[in-house]
């Protein structure tokens, strides 16, 4: 039997196009799920995606793929280099699979919507690929960690954190259900696939894979590189779709949606990538620092592709250069600061080697970050951890659900954007935060965050404990110190001399 | 005399804290329930030095000795707290 060349049938399998007879087009695409806007079939019919890829092809890659992944894991499997990592790298690790993993397992719904309601046929072809690419990217970020259930409670939380009110899973929830979960199919394509995976995932799994490398942890590596290629291919699915909103005068709203979506994903970034970057990975392991990536994957590579489609560099662009020096190193310390709250250990990061890479990466680092981190280091030279663990909540952003941060020391900054709301208080981390609230106060307003919560009586008892219980944290699985204070002996001896 | 949420945002440190007060405390008495979460936790004591409440949003500097329920805050509405001369 002969067959056909790919290119004499790829066109017309890939359209999956019909004229409705029995419904109309409102009925076949609900405006609230496919977000069509007003432009004609005929023109998302133009929808031209700039990857093609048919699907035995797709099959084809997809198995020798996981096939490389799964080998390199098996192999090293009794190398156990788990058991001889350092610590502050399996905080990376497990915190990357808690926050991420089931995560993916949403995002497949997100491409589903897609599939089945976006009126460009080559965004739902793309998009039936992209489902299973995100099935897999679940799948395979369950299975791997669940290898080490053994070892700890915390690697369980690959799978348990998203089922649970921890504090940084509410955070995450509260992007993904805002950008992926709760858009019709071109709000997820510019949303998701091109502000969120374009720029941020390339700096969570290639980053993350260089410094696994580095690091010795070639099964991490390996596998998150795999993920990465598929990501690299469905983030491509945005593009085409703001080329039409662009064309057909929508250029406003495009716009408006990749400046929330850009926003909400750095500050989910900044406190899942930035202290992997710059504190948990051994100093020896780091590729760049977290700044460093952010300049080169998100200023440099995304602004361009930004300004390549016809778009603006969103408003608050200096804002968020500026806080490449500030935000992340607060979302570390407030981590290290309430431990007990994550299902992670977190590396405090802060030897003497520590701090001069960190002063040499974020000058005046000591005179800002490092004033705290000597009252805290002062405290464990001298057996006050009392003072060293936290006696109640921060304050947390109503819109990425993060706490409310800002330079410490010398260069004190920390301001609280607040709005009044229909009689209610709400409390914002930055402007840009306020800012996704103040334009669509409809979506956001009734949602509680974790204080929110607490002072409605939610947590009971009103305390620590209470809130650790509502978290679902137990002991074996709240977060202490990645070294066990091992990093505190240096400054013992000093205190000694 | 009811409990009262503030949200601390004391001079030199990273992050801004629940705090639970009274409308009845003095303002001075609020600065040094902030302090608690504060000082010798992520901020060194600065001797010589008193602290004074100020309304984040305006920069009103309340008087030391106004009671929380005549400063028209709103429950967990924010703080500055300032070290200052005496």
């Amino acid at each position: 039997m002969s067959l056909l060349k790919r290119e004499q049938w790829y066109d017309l399998t890939r359209a999956t196009s019909w004229t409705p007879k029995y419904v109309s087009e409102e009925e076949l695409f609900p405006e609230q799920m496919s977000g069509g806007r007003g432009i004609s079939l005929e023109e998302w019919a133009k929808y031209d995606e700039p990857y093609k890829v048919t699907y035995p092809e797709y099959v084809t890659t997809q198995r020798e793929k996981d096939a490389g992944a799964y080998s390199v894991k098996a192999a090293l499997e009794r190398d156990a280099f788990i058991e001889r990592a350092d610590p502050g790298w399996i905080s990376n690790v497990q915190a990357h699979f808690g926050a991420i993993a089931v995560g993916e397992f949403a995002a497949s719904l997100a491409e589903a919507r897609m599939m089945r309601f976006s009126k460009a046929p080559g965004n739902r072809n793309m998009a039936t690929f992209g489902m299973l690419d995100e099935n897999r990217h679940g799948q395979i970020q369950l299975y791997f960690p669940h290898a080490n259930t053994h070892r700890s409670r915390q690697w369980d939380w690959a799978h348990k954190a998203y089922h649970t009110n921890e504090w940084a899973a509410i955070a995450a929830r509260s992007l993904f259900d805002d950008m992926m979960m709760t858009r019709d199919a071109i709000g997820v394509a510019i949303m998701l696939t091109f502000a969120f995976e374009t720029g941020f995932t390339n700096m969570q799994f290639l980053g993350l894979a260089a410094d696994a490398a580095e690091a010795g942890d070639h099964t991490f590596s390996s596998m998150i590189s795999s993920v990465q290629t598929d990501e690299a291919r469905h983030a491509q699915q945005g593009g085409p779709a703001l080329q039409i909103l662009i064309k057909h005068g929508k250029k406003a709203e495009a716009q408006t949606m990749i400046d929330v979506a850009i926003w909400r994903s750095w500050k989910l970034f900044s406190v899942l990538t930035g202290p992997i970057m710059d504190y948990y990975t051994p100093v020896h392991a780091r590729n760049q620092s977290f700044k460093e990536f952010m300049l080169e994957w998100i200023v440099g590579q995304f602004e361009r592709q930004l300004l390549d489609l016809g778009l603006d560099k969103p408003w608050y662009w200096a804002q968020l250069i500026e806080g490449l020096d500030q935000t992340h190193h607060g979302m570390h310390m407030g981590v290290w600061y309430w431990r007990p709250t994550v299902w992670w250990n977190p590396a405090a990061g802060v030897t003497p080697a520590d701090r001069e890479w960190l002063e040499q990466k974020y000058p005046g680092w000591n005179k800002t970050w490092g004033r705290c981190w000597d009252v805290i280091t002062d405290n464990l030279v001298q057996s006050r951890m009392d003072l060293t663990l936290p006696a109640t909540l921060p304050t947390i952003c109503n819109m990425c659900n993060l706490p409310i941060l800002g330079t410490p020391g010398d260069g004190w900054n920390t301001k609280d954007y607040q709005l009044v709301h229909e009689g209610r208080l709400y409390h914002f981390g930055s402007e840009p935060d306020r800012w996704c609230f103040q334009i669509d106060p409809e979506r956001y307003k009734g949602h509680m965050n974790l204080i929110d919560r607490f002072l409605a009586g939610q947590i009971q008892p009103a305390d620590l404990a209470g809130a650790l219980k509502y978290m679902n944290l137990s002991p074996g699985e709240m977060g202490d110190d990645a070294h066990n204070y091992a990093w505190v002996q240096h400054y013992q001896k000093k205190a000694a001399e | 005399m009811a409990a009262f949420p503030v949200s601390s945002n004391f001079e030199g440190d990273f992050v801004i804290q629940l705090v639970p007060v009274d409308t009845g405390n003095t303002m001075d008495e609020v600065a040094a329930a902030c302090a608690v979460h504060s000082i010798n936790r992520r901020v060194a004591p600065r001797p010589g030095k008193i602290l004074r409440v100020r309304r984040h949003s305006d920069g009103t500097l309340f008087p030391r000795n106004m009671k929380l329920a005549d400063a028209g805050l709103m429950p967990t509405e924010t703080i500055d707290i300032l070290f200052m001369d005496a």
